[in-house]
């Protein structure tokens, strides 16, 4: 392991070298063209040594942190030694490197004196790469062949010259090629600032100094992870969730399973136990599966630790192959970013059980995925890709946040104006549904309606969510939070959908998507009485939530506590429970408090079928 | 004894007061901030200034203020209760936001308080689209209704934004009209008045943030006002707004908004204004104080502006990529980068053996350990105290004792020991690590934006800017240094720079290369003729009223704006061509690449500035700067520069004696700040009083 020897000339070089990843960050934000990356800001960006290990990650989306290293392995594998100054790369396989088809990766190999130094990266989700529904997003294709233009490591740049035939290639084979070329105009001029820096940064240490100092950073984070690491207590730990189903078969559960395992100062997690991959397109690769297990682990460790490859060496991921948490070819993944969602919830379920005051409860299963693709009469494409996400688990210390991007990813909306402007869609709701989040001592976030109006003749809905059967656990008493709802035309016909869809619409159509709440955390019973009454006064949850999940009674004229019903209520509900300890997980409320006649997925299935 | 001009500049904690005379003659005074009432701490310090100048109150010309009552409404939310109403379907956008936060890997964060609790947020129901056209009219009786409840709650201001009322503001006006009828005088904005500009979240937060400082805004200066008037000052008062143009105190308590960061941007104005006087068109200002240190750029003698910002975001390290922490205002403000860097940020190793600085900062109390008042946390104070930089023995002034002996106690025990180095080296380490976490804010203005600083000056100030300038600009590759007289206090000289400013927008969305030339002209012309007017209403002849018109687009598709001039005359087809040019070279300069032609450039924003120029230069030509006493100073200390150049014994000096050039080494020291003059560098006195450093 490298020592620092001199660490302000160190500190010095490692605000350099994270502040080229924010650069490069920036340049992306301010230059692209789709909302996905400018308003979303689906994608990543890093420095890497000349052996591709990760040196610093720009501050943008921790469920790409793994990626970049896993993609320039198969970049490395490829070409070896045949690389050149003014070569990029670029690729998307899954299974060569990649994570799912839309996320294109180009990379820059930056060159001193003819010898290789370091790596500019950069990822990120394109509008479109082709393939059977637009957007390339879909999760029921049943294989990767379906998706999308599958991109192996190639150059898209040879020694500086244009690869003519890689770009008329995409060009042919995406459906919005204007943005795809403009998005990777963007990730290359990320590269050119970052090859322009590390220059700089040559010119002033010296390319030996520099190679040293990368190996140091790296070195420094993996110091700062296993001393957090070391301070917390041993042990083993699981954890048990499941998916909704893959929708291809439906109502068929998908079972994930994880086993954290701390030892001294270091921590392996395991996904062995957890579903064989399925048919339908949410199979994650490897380096998403890494993502979201440093993502948990991270979150209980101090923040400022930078995110690199010291950090991996010390939190080591296991997945069988051929699982749902490492697919095989011929898998599909479009929308595996569901399970990424998932398998957080799943890998703080395991923390919680080990230390159970420092994570929150599960929040509404991570961002639902919409798509609305079609042509104009003139027959020029459309193509609006939206991810939302917005409700956090209760928290031991506070309650889960409501409205705010789920941990996984740093996701923002998209203006609704602006996709006004932009698309033939009309939004016609964006606002907090009350009631739908898990009561608790600290309650779970609540979540958001949004209704998406079509206004073109005709086009293609696809939609991934999840969290319809399998709600957001509760922690420690705390309830679940409630499922996740899909609605064609909730004024008209209000016809139920599945959670996971493709289907034609026509114009006039609104669909209506209602996320789930997130789990509540520790005992409703226990929540103090000012917030149960802050809720019933922000319309947030309603008097009889108040009564039925919080024992609170409240007086709505007055908007005030009655505090002595409220302790009866309170003493009457403990002793109808009969509780001795907390249940540590809640995945239905407890009995006699469950709300009736919430429609179910054979509903769903059959209106659609009818529909 | 007559023209003499008022610089106020309150912070939370001091309160500076600057008397500039037509001649040159300076009066300068700092109090302690009144929290109360700020106003009362204005009329106390300017009573005392009076007596202790022997200017008289009707020697007053004009006033010109900077405030953070405003800001500190918000961050305090000690603001008006203040109702909102929306759209049917989107009650909760003032507190969704965007959803993004700014920290990754944190599940303790937690969302700013929404301004308006959801409570007094009520929804009408009512539809406007994207082009303008009503798809749902919006029905008075219910809007009525909406008015009623909130008014029932006991608001006291209403904030209404509308979907797409930037596009057509009819319903947004009947609301008004209806909460006029109803309630007279409260006070009430409209987003398609306050921000006609397309983004609901933004324009949203925006009007929310309008009338909820207003109220508190127009008590503080019906309160300052009258305690002007009871002093017997009549002149006119005037505000700094977060642009940095002054505005009337009229339209400030009708546009509070504008005003919510008025006390930083004063810096940058009087730095833009001295540097344009001594011929520097290009410049990066650097002001540091206690807690944090702030870096703008000024390029061909305008000072560049951001489109939007977060009130109460905090610092700046990375918050340009995770925003989220704050309110989100979008009004034209001075581009800042803020960092957490000050003499109080505290000296640690981390656990994986790096050296850190802050965020932790000592600040007032405890304090550093050399001010002996309980600080035992090494700080960037004491750091340049053992490196001989700051005066051992005293604050200048001698107000404040110093014990270096404890700071290097400290600093050895926590700092060289674990890392192995000499309490010299670790301490110039510390002001080294502070000076990168600064340099990080000048790239965020310079580098960030395809700006090289090698072809800037660097304008230092601030109490502890002057220590760190010259270093820093080496490290940048800077050539020269300017240290304007006062530094300490120069914020309240940079408002007596300022020239009235009005800004004006409207959203157009249009494809530069389609455009409607009748439309753009109408549009622009309006704009115009809406800034004249008020420059007329505020009194300016026609011969100081100067309107600029600029356009704010990006390629079709991209979500971040750049801004360009627009030439002058009527919008004609080669204008349109010019423009189109004008943002390609732009977005290259900036970003290094830029489409092809076929790629449609979008018109976003059309912009209007007026400005009303002062009657007469507002820079004096010399600084009658009262000479500082030689008696207490010692002739010269030793002070550390680095492994290489190790202790040199270095001259302490005031900042009359570089009338004739310097060579570095030397140390000014002067009442309110220390100026380090570094090995390497030939330092003297321009004409207008600025310590001109420069480096090899």
């Amino acid at each position: 392991m490298t020592e620092i020897r001199d660490p302000i000339q160190f500190e010095l070089f490692k605000n350099s070298i994270f502040s080229i990843a924010d650069e490069m960050a920036l340049t992306i934000t301010r230059t692209t063209y789709s909302g996905v990356l400018k308003d979303n800001m689906d994608f990543s960006t890093a420095v890497a040594d000349a052996q591709g290990n990760l040196v610093a990650q720009g501050l943008t989306l921790p469920g790409h942190l793994g990626s970049i290293p896993t993609a320039l392995e198969a970049v490395m594998r490829h070409y070896r030694d045949d690389m050149n100054d003014g070569d990029v790369f670029m690729m998307n396989d899954p299974f060569d490197g990649g994570m799912h088809l839309p996320d294109i990766f180009v990379f820059k190999p930056v060159f001193v004196d003819g010898a290789r130094i370091a790596f500019a990266a950069t990822i990120c989700h394109h509008t479109d790469v082709g393939g059977r529904v637009a957007g390339s997003n879909a999760s029921d294709s049943t294989e990767i062949y379906a998706e999308g233009l599958r991109i192996p490591p190639l150059k898209l740049y040879l020694a500086g010259e244009r690869n003519e035939t890689l770009f008329s290639m995409i060009e042919k084979n995406v459906r919005l090629p204007v943005k795809v070329f403009g998005d990777l105009r963007a990730q290359l001029a990320a590269c050119h600032i970052a090859e322009r820096q590390l220059h700089e940064l040559v010119a002033r240490y010296g390319a030996e100094t520099v190679i040293q100092y990368m190996r140091a950073v790296i070195d420094y984070a993996e110091r700062l992870t296993r001393a957090a690491i070391s301070e917390l207590p041993d042990g083993e730990f699981s954890f048990e969730d499941w998916i909704d189903d893959d929708g291809i078969e439906f109502g068929k559960p998908i079972r994930l399973f994880f086993t954290l395992k701390k030892e001294g100062d270091s921590i392996c997690g395991d996904w062995t136990g957890s579903s064989p991959q399925v048919k339908g397109a949410i199979n994650a690769t490897l380096s998403w599966t890494k993502a979201a297990t440093y993502t948990a682990i991270k979150s209980v460790l101090p923040n400022d630790i930078p995110s690199n490859e010291g950090v991996f060496r010390a939190i080591k991921v296991h997945a069988p192959p051929g699982t749902i948490a490492n697919g095989l070819l011929p898998a599909a993944c479009a929308a595996r970013g569901l399970t990424g969602f998932r398998m957080l919830d799943c890998a703080f379920g395991a923390v919680a059980m080990w230390l159970p005051d420092r994570v929150c409860a599960a929040s509404e299963g991570g961002a639902t995925g919409v798509t609305i693709g079609g042509y104009h009469p003139d027959r020029t494409p459309f193509i609006y890709v939206d991810f939302t996400t917005g409700a956090w688990g209760g928290r031991p210390w506070a309650d889960g946040l409501d409205g705010n991007t789920n941990l996984l990813v740093n996701m923002a909306s998209q203006p609704i104006e602006v996709t006004e402007l932009e698309h033939p869609i009309q939004i016609l709701a964006y606002e907090f549904v009350p009631d739908r989040a898990g009561a608790g001592k600290f309650r779970g976030g609540s979540p958001f309606r949004r209704d998406y109006k079509f206004l073109e003749q005709e086009g293609i809905l696809q939609v991934r969510s999840d969290r319809r059967d399998f709600r957001p656990y509760g922690l420690y008493g705390g309830n679940p939070g409630k499922p996740s709802w899909n609605v064609l035309n909730p004024d008209i016909e209000n016809r139920p959908l599945t959670a996971k869809l493709t289907m034609d619409i026509k114009r006039g159509d609104v669909f209506r998507h209602e996320m789930a709440g997130a789990g509540g955390w520790g005992d409703p019973l226990d929540r103090d009485t000012w917030r149960v009454l802050r809720d019933v006064r922000n319309e947030m949850i309603g008097n009889e939530t108040a009564c039925r999940d919080y024992g609170v009674v409240i007086d709505t004229d007055t908007m005030t506590v009655d505090e002595q019903a409220t302790e009866n209520l309170r003493a009457e509900m403990r002793a109808r429970r009969g509780w001795k300890d907390l249940p540590k997980v809640l995945r239905e409320e407890w009995p006699g408090t469950e709300e009736a006649g919430e429609p179910n997925h054979e509903n769903a299935q059959q209106a659609m079928r009818a529909g | 004894m007559t023209g003499f001009r008022i610089g106020l500049d309150i912070g939370g904690t001091f309160t500076d007061i600057v008397f500039l005379g037509a001649d040159g003659e300076i009066h300068t005074k700092k109090i302690a901030s009144s929290v109360d009432d700020y106003a009362q701490a204005i009329a106390d310090g300017l009573d005392q200034a009076f007596r202790e100048s022997g200017v008289a109150a009707a020697d007053v010309e004009e006033l010109r203020h900077g405030t953070t009552v405003a800001s500190n409404a918000i961050l305090e939310t000690k603001g008006a209760k203040t109702g909102l109403i929306t759209t049917k379907g989107f009650r909760d956008i003032l507190e969704i936001r965007n959803l993004r936060m700014p920290r990754l890997y944190d599940l303790r964060w937690e969302k700013p308080v929404p301004l308006v609790e959801r409570y007094l947020r009520i929804t009408v129901d009512e539809r406007v689209n994207a082009q303008g056209g009503i798809d749902r009219p919006l029905d008075p009786e219910d809007a009525g209704r909406a008015v009623d409840r909130l008014l029932a709650e006991g608001v006291e201001a209403i904030a209404v934004c509308l979907i797409h009322s930037y596009a057509n503001p009819e319903h947004e006006l009947t609301i008004k009209e209806i909460v006029q009828r109803k309630a007279p005088d409260l006070p009430i904005c409209i987003s398609s008045e306050v921000l006609p500009e397309i983004k609901e979240y933004e324009r949203t937060s925006t009007t929310t943030i309008n009338a909820y400082v207003a109220p508190v805004v127009a008590g503080y200066l019906a309160s300052l006002r009258q305690n002007l008037d009871r002093a017997g000052v009549t002149a006119p008062l005037l505000l700094m707004q977060s642009n940095g143009g002054l505005t009337t105190a009229e339209s400030a308590g009708r546009l509070p908004m504008n005003i919510i960061e008025s006390g930083p941007a004063a810096g940058v104005i009087g730095a833009q204004a001295l540097a344009k006087a001594v011929g520097l068109p290009d410049i990066v200002t650097f002001d540091m104080g206690g807690t944090t240190a702030k870096a703008s750029l000024v390029e061909n003698g305008e000072v560049t502006r951001s489109i939007e910002y977060q009130v109460g975001g905090g610092i700046m390290i990375g918050s340009r990529l995770l925003t989220g922490a704050g309110y989100m205002l979008k009004v034209p403000a001075i581009d800042l980068a803020e960092v957490g860097a000050g003499g109080g940020s505290i000296v640690w190793i981390d656990a994986g053996g790096s050296m850190q600085i802050g965020p932790r900062s000592a600040g007032a109390s405890p304090g550093p350990v050399c001010y002996d008042t309980g600080g035992t946390e090494p700080t960037v104070t004491d750091a340049n105290v053992l490196l001989g930089y700051i005066n051992p023995g005293y604050l200048v002034g001698g107000e404040l004792k110093l014990n270096a002996p404890k700071a290097r106690a400290v600093f050895e025990e926590r700092i060289a020991k674990p890392s192995s180095l000499s309490v010299a080296h670790a301490a110039y380490g510390a002001h080294q690590i502070v000076a990168s976490n600064m340099i990080r804010a000048i790239k965020a203005v310079s580098t960030e934006r395809g700006r090289d600083p090698r072809g800037y000056a660097l304008f230092a100030f601030g109490g502890s800017g002057p220590i760190f300038g010259a270093g820093m600009a080496r490290e940048l590759g800077m050539k020269r240094i300017v240290v304007p007289p006062s530094p300490g206090l120069f914020s309240s000289f940079g408002l007596l720079y300022a020239d009235v400013e009005h800004h004006y927008s409207r959203t157009l969305r249009r494809l530069l290369r389609n455009a409607d030339l009748e439309e753009l002209n109408l549009v622009w012309d309006k704009m115009v003729a809406d800034a004249l007017e008020q420059l007329a209403a505020d009194g300016f002849p026609e011969s100081k009223r100067r309107v600029r018109r600029t356009a704010n687009m990006h390629y079709q598709g991209q979500t971040f704006e750049l801004t360009v001039p627009v030439p002058d005359g009527p919008i004609a087809e080669d204008t349109v061509a010019a423009l189109e040019e004008a943002f390609g070279a732009e977005h290259e300069r900036t970003y290094g690449h830029r489409a092809g032609t076929e790629e449609p450039v979008e018109l976003v924003n059309a912009q209007v500035v007026g400005y009303g120029l002062a009657e007469r230069s507002s820079v004096p030509e010399r600084f009658a700067t009262a000479k500082a006493s030689q008696a207490d100073r010692t002739p010269s200390r030793q002070a550390y520069f680095g492994p290489d150049m190790g202790w040199v014994e270095t001259p302490v000096i005031g900042r009359g004696d570089l009338d004739a050039p310097r060579p570095g080494p030397c140390i000014v020291e002067e009442y309110d700040a220390t100026v380090v003059i570094p090995p390497r560098s030939e330092a003297a006195l321009d004409a207008y009083g600025n310590i001109l450093i420069e480096l090899p």
